[in-house]
C-alpha cells in the first residue's frame, strides 16, 4: 500500500474498504461511513488525546543525544505522570526511518536524562538497550509542563512536514494518554457525531492509552503492542448493555477499543466500567465477546493491528482485502485509508449477536455500490 | 446522587478558568475551591501563577498565553493532564484594547487584533481543543458547561468601547451559535455579563471610577458560579426538565440575567 503522507485527517476523497458478515468485500467512500449503521447500534470510540511524546535530549553518562520515545505507562491517574516505559533512539531525527536510526548509548539503570526541562532518571532496562522504565523528577504539574512544551508528536518518516499536537488530536480528543494518535477516530466530527445522532446511532467512548505503534526494531515490535491501561466510564458501559438488549451491534472505532471493551468484558460478555490494563494480544484466536463490527485504518500484514483483524474474519477474506486494497491503491498509516470489518458470522458466540444477524430491519447500509 | 451534590453540583467537579491571577479570574478561582472543585488556572506570567498556587494550595496553575495558537495545545494537555478530564471552563482572560480607550478612528490596528486574539481567537481555540474532555463529561452526566464572561459593552455601542465591545460582541455570538449547535452533545455555553467591577481591567479603562461604587469581583464571582450550578443541577435533576425549560425560555433572556442594571455607560469585565 502507499504510505499517506500528508496530515489531513478527513480527505473527502478518502476511501472504504467494507467486509459484511458473509465475508463479500465492497468499496465504499469513507464520507459514506455513517449509511453503514443501524438505529439502535452503537459506536464506541477511544478519547485519548496524543501526547507529544518524543523528547530529545542527552544521556549524561556519555554526553551523547538521545530521543526517548514515551511508549506507556502503569495508569490513567493524572498524579501518575511521572513514570513510563519508553523506547530510546541514538542520533538522527524523524526524517530518517527508525529501521535506520543508531542504537541510542549503552544506557544502565541510575543513568539520567536530560530532556529539555524535564530530568528523568533510568529505572530499570527492561530485556533490551533501547526499552526503558523511565522515573521523571518533579511534581506531576512541572512533568505536565515540561512534557508539553518540550515534547513533539512521535514522527513519521513518510509524512515529509512536521507533526503538530493538532495534526494528531482527534476532534473529540480528551484525557492526554495516548503515545501515538488512535487514528482511527480521525473519521469522527462533530457534524458526523451529528449525523450518528439523526440517525439513532448511540455514541460512546472510552479512554485507552494507545501505546506506539511501531519501533522499527523488529524483537521490540514483537512485544508489540505493549500494556496499555483503560478506562471505561460508567455511561459506556450502560450503552453497551442497552445495545445487547435491543439486538444493536456494538461497532468500535478502532483496535485499541476493541482491546479495552473485549479485556473488560467478563467470560458472560458484560462489559463492566472501571479501570484496567488490557495486557491481551488479540488474533485469530481470540472470541470476540463484545464487538460486532471494527472501523479501523488498514493496516499491512505482519503488524499487530493487522493481526487483531484476525479476530473479525477468516485469512482467505483477509488476504483477499488485503489483495484489493493494493490493487484500489489504498492509502495505509495514520493519515490513510479505511477499513469496516463486520465480524464474520462463524465467529459471532453470543446469543445476542446471532440474533443480531437475523435481523429482518431493512439494512440501507449494505446497499452495493 | 448524594444531597452533597444537589445542594453544591460543583463539588469534586473539574473547572479550568483563564485569566485566573487577577480580577474576576482570580474571585472566580476562589469561588471554585471554596466549593470544593478541582481548579487549573491559565495565565501569562508565571510570577502570578506563583503567587496564586502559594495562595491556593489546591489549585493547579499553568502558565500560558490564550492568545498565542502555539501555546493552546499545551494549555490543554496541562488541564486535561492535571484534572484528568475537564466539566466546567471558564473563558474569563479578557483584553481591554487601548488604554485608555479610545475612538475607533483613534485606535491602533494592533490593540483591536490583540483583542481580538485575546477575546475571541484564544477561547474560540481553547474551548475547541477542550470540546472532547468537555463531550465526555456530558456524556458521563458530569459537565459540559462552558463560560464565556462578556460585557454590557457586546451588546450597547458605547462610545470609546469599540474595540472591547466588538470583541466581547463576536464572543458573545460565537457562544449562543456554539450553545446551539453543541446541545445534542450535551454541552452547554453561557455568556454572562458580571457587571461593572473593581478589577485592574476596569482600573485601566475608567481610571477615575469611585471603587466603592463598583461591584466586588469577589460578588460576580459568587453570581457566575451559581448560574453554572444552575445549568449543572438542572442537568442533574432532571433531563427532561432542563430540555422543556431551556424551550420556553429564549437564549438571550437567560444571558441576561446577571447584567448589570445600572444607566451609565461605564461597563467593564
Amino acid at each position: 500500500m502507499i504510505a499517506a503522507s500528508l496530515p489531513i485527517h478527513r480527505h473527502t476523497e478518502a476511501k472504504l474498504l467494507v467486509v459484511d458478515r458473509t465475508g463479500s468485500i465492497r468499496h465504499r467512500k469513507r464520507s459514506e461511513f455513517v449509511a453503514l449503521l443501524r438505529p439502535g447500534d452503537l459506536v464506541v470510540a477511544n478519547d485519548a488525546a496524543t501526547l507529544p511524546a518524543s523528547l530529545s535530549g542527552q544521556h549524561l553518562r556519555s554526553g551523547r543525544s538521545i530521543e526517548a520515545r514515551l511508549a506507556g505507562h502503569r495508569s490513567l491517574s493524572p498524579d501518575d505522570s511521572c513514570r513510563f516505559s519508553a523506547v530510546l533512539f541514538g542520533e538522527g531525527d524523524f526524517r530518517m526511518r527508525t529501521e535506520d536510526r543508531p542504537l541510542p548509548p549503552a544506557v544502565a539503570s541510575g543513568d539520567w536524562l536530560v530532556l529539555g526541562p524535564l530530568r528523568a532518571r533510568v529505572e530499570e532496562v527492561l530485556g533490551h538497550p533501547r526499552l526503558v522504565t523511565l522515573n521523571f523528577n518533579g511534581s506531576p504539574d512541572q512533568i505536565w509542563e515540561g512534557l508539553s512544551h518540550h515534547g513533539r508528536p512521535i514522527q513519521y518518516s513518510h509524512v515529509p512536514t512536521p507533526l503538530a499536537l493538532w495534526d494528531v488530536w482527534t476532534s473529540i480528543a480528551g484525557p492526554p494518554v495516548a503515545f501515538e494518535p488512535p487514528s482511527a477516530g480521525f473519521v469522527l466530527d462533530w457534524q458526523t457525531l451529528a449525523s450518528l445522532r439523526a440517525r439513532a446511532v448511540q455514541f460512546a467512548t472510552i479512554t485507552h492509552s494507545a501505546g506506539i505503534s511501531s519501533t522499527g526494531d523488529k524483537e521490540l515490535d514483537a512485544l508489540l503492542p505493549f500494556d496499555e491501561p483503560y478506562r471505561i466510564p460508567e455511561s459506556t458501559a450502560l450503552a453497551i448493555r442497552r445495545t445487547r438488549e435491543r439486538h444493536g451491534r456494538i461497532s468500535a472505532i478502532g483496535t485499541t477499543v476493541v482491546r479495552a471493551l473485549e479485556h473488560a468484558a467478563g467470560l458472560d460478555g458484560v462489559v463492566r466500567a472501571g479501570e484496567g490494563l488490557a495486557t491481551q494480544r488479540i488474533s485469530a484466536a481470540s472470541r470476540l465477546r463484545v464487538v460486532d463490527a471494527i472501523f479501523s485504518g488498514t493496516h499491512e500484514p505482519g503488524t499487530s493491528h493487522h493481526d487483531l483483524l484476525r479476530a473479525f474474519t477468516d485469512d482467505t477474506t483477509l488476504s483477499m482485502v488485503d489483495q484489493e486494497l493494493d490493487e484500489h491503491g489504498y492509502r495505509t498509516h495514520e493519515f490513510g485509508d479505511s477499513v469496516f470489518f463486520e465480524r464474520n458470522w462463524d465467529r459471532s458466540c453470543s446469543e445476542e449477536a446471532i440474533l443480531a444477524s437475523q435481523d429482518p430491519r431493512p439494512d440501507t447500509g449494505r446497499v452495493m455500490q | 446522587m448524594t444531597n452533597n451534590s444537589l445542594r453544591n453540583p460543583l463539588a469534586g467537579l473539574r473547572v479550568a478558568i483563564t485569566g485566573g491571577t487577577s480580577g474576576l479570574g482570580l474571585a472566580l478561582v476562589r469561588e471554585m475551591l471554596g466549593r470544593a472543585a478541582e481548579i487549573a488556572f491559565v495565565a501569562r506570567g508565571r510570577e502570578g501563577v506563583e503567587r496564586v498556587v502559594r495562595q491556593n494550595c489546591r489549585a493547579h496553575g499553568i502558565v500560558g498565553d490564550v492568545s498565542n495558537k502555539d501555546d493552546i495545545h499545551p494549555l490543554a494537555i496541562q488541564i486535561v493532564g492535571a484534572l484528568g478530564g475537564l466539566d466546567v471552563l471558564v473563558n474569563s482572560a479578557s483584553d481591554l484594547g487601548p488604554a485608555p480607550l479610545a475612538l475607533l478612528g483613534d485606535t491602533p490596528c494592533e490593540d483591536l487584533e490583540r483583542a481580538l486574539a485575546t477575546n475571541v481567537l484564544g477561547p474560540f481555540r481553547l474551548t475547541k481543543a477542550l470540546l472532547g474532555a468537555l463531550a465526555s463529561s456530558a456524556r458521563e452526566g458530569r459537565g459540559g458547561v462552558v463560560l464565556n464572561v462578556s460585557s454590557d459593552a457586546a451588546i450597547n455601542p458605547y462610545p470609546r468601547w469599540g474595540t472591547y465591545g466588538a470583541s466581547k460582541a463576536a464572543l458573545h455570538h460565537l457562544s449562543r451559535i456554539w450553545d446551539a449547535e453543541l446541545e445534542g452533545e450535551g454541552i452547554r455555553f453561557l455568556s454572562l455579563d458580571p457587571g461593572d467591577m473593581d478589577t485592574p481591567l476596569h482600573a485601566l479603562a475608567v481610571p477615575d471610577a469611585d471603587p466603592s461604587e463598583l461591584k466586588r469581583p469577589e460578588t460576580a464571582a459568587r453570581e457566575l458560579a451559581d448560574a453554572i450550578a444552575t445549568v449543572l443541577s438542572d442537568r442533574n435533576g432532571s433531563r427532561c426538565a432542563r430540555s422543556e425549560a431551556a424551550k420556553e425560555t429564549p437564549y438571550d433572556s437567560r444571558q441576561l440575567a446577571h447584567s448589570s442594571s445600572h444607566g451609565s455607560e461605564v461597563v467593564g469585565g
